[in-house]
């Protein structure tokens, strides 16, 4: 399986456009741009990218509180994305969900989620729905570590793997479950090790390396739409920042800070371009200068949107009984 | 002293080839159960000392604690003093501090790759190699208890130890006349250009296979030559192979439950200690023992040597048949 230039090019913009509308992001909360939590992708980039980079239009996406990496990476528009962050009308959710609530059926993201765990139901249902459907769509479930020890987890993985499925977990095994250090959590270290428990096949790969996580999403991905059920992939990653822009993070290590930094998978897939000839030094500033265009454009969009109108609140809700709000 | 060494792997047996060739995940629990039981078994035979590689997931800790709560430990149990890495330079290091401690024998857990960091850590010290990998041709499928017995055997010296161990064949791998890296059994050339997932796979962008042993039962890349020509241990010679080249076919074996249809060349047979260059007139990379290592680019050239460098390999079958002769099993 070897990746051609176009595809290794197309996978090093996505994860570049991840790197810098999460760096905005963060820069603007701390200006006060941004309100509510924001929870950011920086470090595992290549985890969203090497997954998505294999998946078709017409495929599903569930994310979680860590969303926009997984939601850029399945083709959302980082304009609205930027916008929903800013609470305006233009965004996702027309302002009214912000960083964890994005959404775009038309690309088949079917949600970013506050609920740690909650996305793996979503996905299975996709799943189910895709088979009844008899289509050959398949869903690629994004969480953490943390969310493993959730219920949610392994009723989703039994009844995929009952079912036969076309779910593909992707753990994102960043360490940390909010503060809590793996080790303090699970008398396990590594996820993939649960896939034996539901019969279905369970992989450890290098999370900060895209084309282990390609290779192995490639084979699970052809797995599941050819109607052989779900796998279990686990990343082996790192958040460069805290759980949430404001934590400073104290529970982690320095040493341990500085090895992952150095694991970082946005040089590693850089030096790789260089080092083979895909592209020269002139063309990847170019690319960069391109996408640093775009972000920027984003913010500007975002910026020049309009508030939602105070309506606006008692639209798109489950019920008309708004009695006291129209009061 | 009469003393072992164990390094369990703790990464061994979960790589990209569960989805690949219907291996299946091996899990670290395991892993501590059978560190337990080569305890066991050693402490019962005569070991007074064992030491363990620390590693990420605490194995030997685990164990450890287990049979402190169980009571059954009977003699002392150290976990080396080392910076853990969590990587395949835990292992090399611990086979080198294992080695410096003069133990009589390393138990090691993990596929041909976790074998390959020993030999590249150890060379005077006796392996038995206990599989936890995928389809691998170095460790072998055996009982805890059983690695236990034969590795007591070894270090009280309770067996033939001449019979009962082979100085293993290796191929190295040089740059110049600087020795890059080793491979026990064999070193594919791919066309592939990156590390990835590590594991290879893909038979398509396979060239050429350098073996040191090959046999059509070790399922892996070796058998690409083994279907044409076995290689036994005790063969002072290895071989090379060209894919994709002459007419003629033949199935082989080269992961678990994977049967491919490959376009085979005779295979070049070279000799131990005579040394071969190849140069590449494509980039690609150099898998060792099943592992993506090497990267390399086109014009580049390597040289590779069939050697008698590796490691000393206990033969666990023989090892406790000679000392059930000489009494190792009757009581005191």
């Amino acid at each position: 399986m070897e990746l051609n230039n176009t595809k290794i090019i197309e996978m090093y913009k996505t994860m570049k456009r991840i790197r810098e509308f999460e760096t905005n992001a963060s820069k603007l909360f701390a200006e006060g741009q941004i309100h509510g939590f924001v929870h950011l992708y920086i470090g595992e980039e290549a985890v969203a990218t090497g997954v998505c980079a294999n998946l078709r239009e017409d495929d599903y996406i569930t994310s979680t509180h860590r969303g926009h990496g997984h939601i850029i990476a399945k083709g959302g528009d980082v304009k609205y994305m930027m916008a929903e962050l800013y609470g305006r009308q233009t965004g996702y959710c027309k302002g009214k969900g912000g960083s964890m609530h994005i959404a775009d059926a038309t690309k088949g993201i079917i949600g970013a989620n506050g609920i740690v765990g909650a996305g793996q139901n979503i996905a299975t249902g996709a799943g189910l729905s895709a088979k009844l459907r008899g289509t050959d769509q398949v869903c690629a479930c994004f969480f953490g570590d943390g969310s493993t020890n959730q219920g949610t987890f392994h009723e989703s993985l039994n009844l995929a793997s009952i079912w036969r499925l076309p779910v593909v977990f992707v753990c994102e095994n960043n360490l940390y479950g909010i503060s809590m250090h793996q080790s303090r959590h699970q008398a396990i270290q590594d996820i993939a090790d649960r896939a034996v428990a539901y019969n279905i096949p369970g992989v450890v790969v290098d999370g900060n390396d895209v084309f282990a996580v390609y290779e192995a999403a490639n084979e699970a991905i052809e797995r599941a739409r050819n109607g052989q059920g779900p796998s279990l992939i686990e990343c082996k990653t790192y958040r460069h920042h805290g759980h949430f822009e404001g934590d400073p993070a104290k529970y982690k290590p320095a040493e341990e800070v500085a090895e992952w930094m150095s694991k970082d998978p946005l040089p590693r897939l850089v030096n790789y371009m260089l080092d083979n000839n895909i592209l020269s030094k002139e063309e990847l500033n170019e690319i960069d200068r391109q996408i640093n265009d775009e972000i920027k454009e984003a913010i500007k969009f975002a910026e020049e949107s309009p508030w939602p109108p105070i309506e606006s609140v008692v639209e798109d809700i489950y019920t008309d009984i708004v009695e006291e709000v129209e009061k | 002293m009469k003393t072992i060494g164990i390094i369990a792997n703790p990464a061994s047996g979960k790589d990209i080839r569960r989805l690949v060739s219907h291996a299946t995940v091996v899990d670290n629990n395991e892993k501590i159960n059978i560190v337990k039981r080569i305890i066991l078994a050693s402490q019962g035979t005569g070991v007074e000392n064992i030491y363990i590689m620390p590693d990420t997931f605490l194995i030997g800790h685990k164990a450890i604690e287990d049979l402190k709560l169980s009571k059954e430990l009977k003699i002392p149990v150290d976990i080396l003093s080392m910076k853990i890495q969590g990587n395949l330079n835990d292992t090399i290091r611990a086979a080198e501090l294992l080695e410096e401690l003069e133990v009589g024998v390393i138990v090691v857990l993990g596929g041909d790759g976790t074998l390959r960091a020993v030999a590249k850590g150890n060379s005077n010290i006796p392996v038995i190699g206990i599989s936890t990998g995928t389809n691998n041709v170095y460790p072998r499928m055996i009982e805890g208890t059983v690695a236990g017995m034969a590795a007591s055997a070894i270090a009280t010296n309770m067996c033939d130890k001449y019979n009962s161990c082979i100085r293993d064949k290796r191929i190295e791998i040089y740059k110049g006349s600087k020795l890059l890296d080793i491979a026990l059994v064999d070193c594919v050339i791919s066309k592939q250009t990156y590390v990835g997932s590590r594991a290879i796979w893909n038979e398509e962008d396979i060239v050429k296979v350098i073996v040191s042993n090959a046999h059509p039962a070790a399922i892996g890349f070796s058998t690409i030559v083994g279907v044409r020509k076995i290689i036994s241990d005790k063969d002072d010679f290895g071989a090379c192979v060209n894919l994709n080249v002459g007419d003629k076919y033949y199935l082989a074996p080269i992961a678990a439950g994977t049967m491919k249809t490959i376009k085979l060349d005779e295979p070049t047979i070279h000799k131990v200690d005579e040394r071969f260059d190849l140069e590449f007139d494509f980039n690609g990379i150099m898998a060792l023992d099943g592992e993506r290592e090497i990267p390399f680019k086109i014009g580049e050239s390597y040289g590779f040597k069939i050697t008698r460098n590796g490691p000393i390999r206990v033969n666990i079958r023989k090892t406790i048949e000679s000392a059930q002769e000489i009494g190792f099993f009757a009581c005191k």
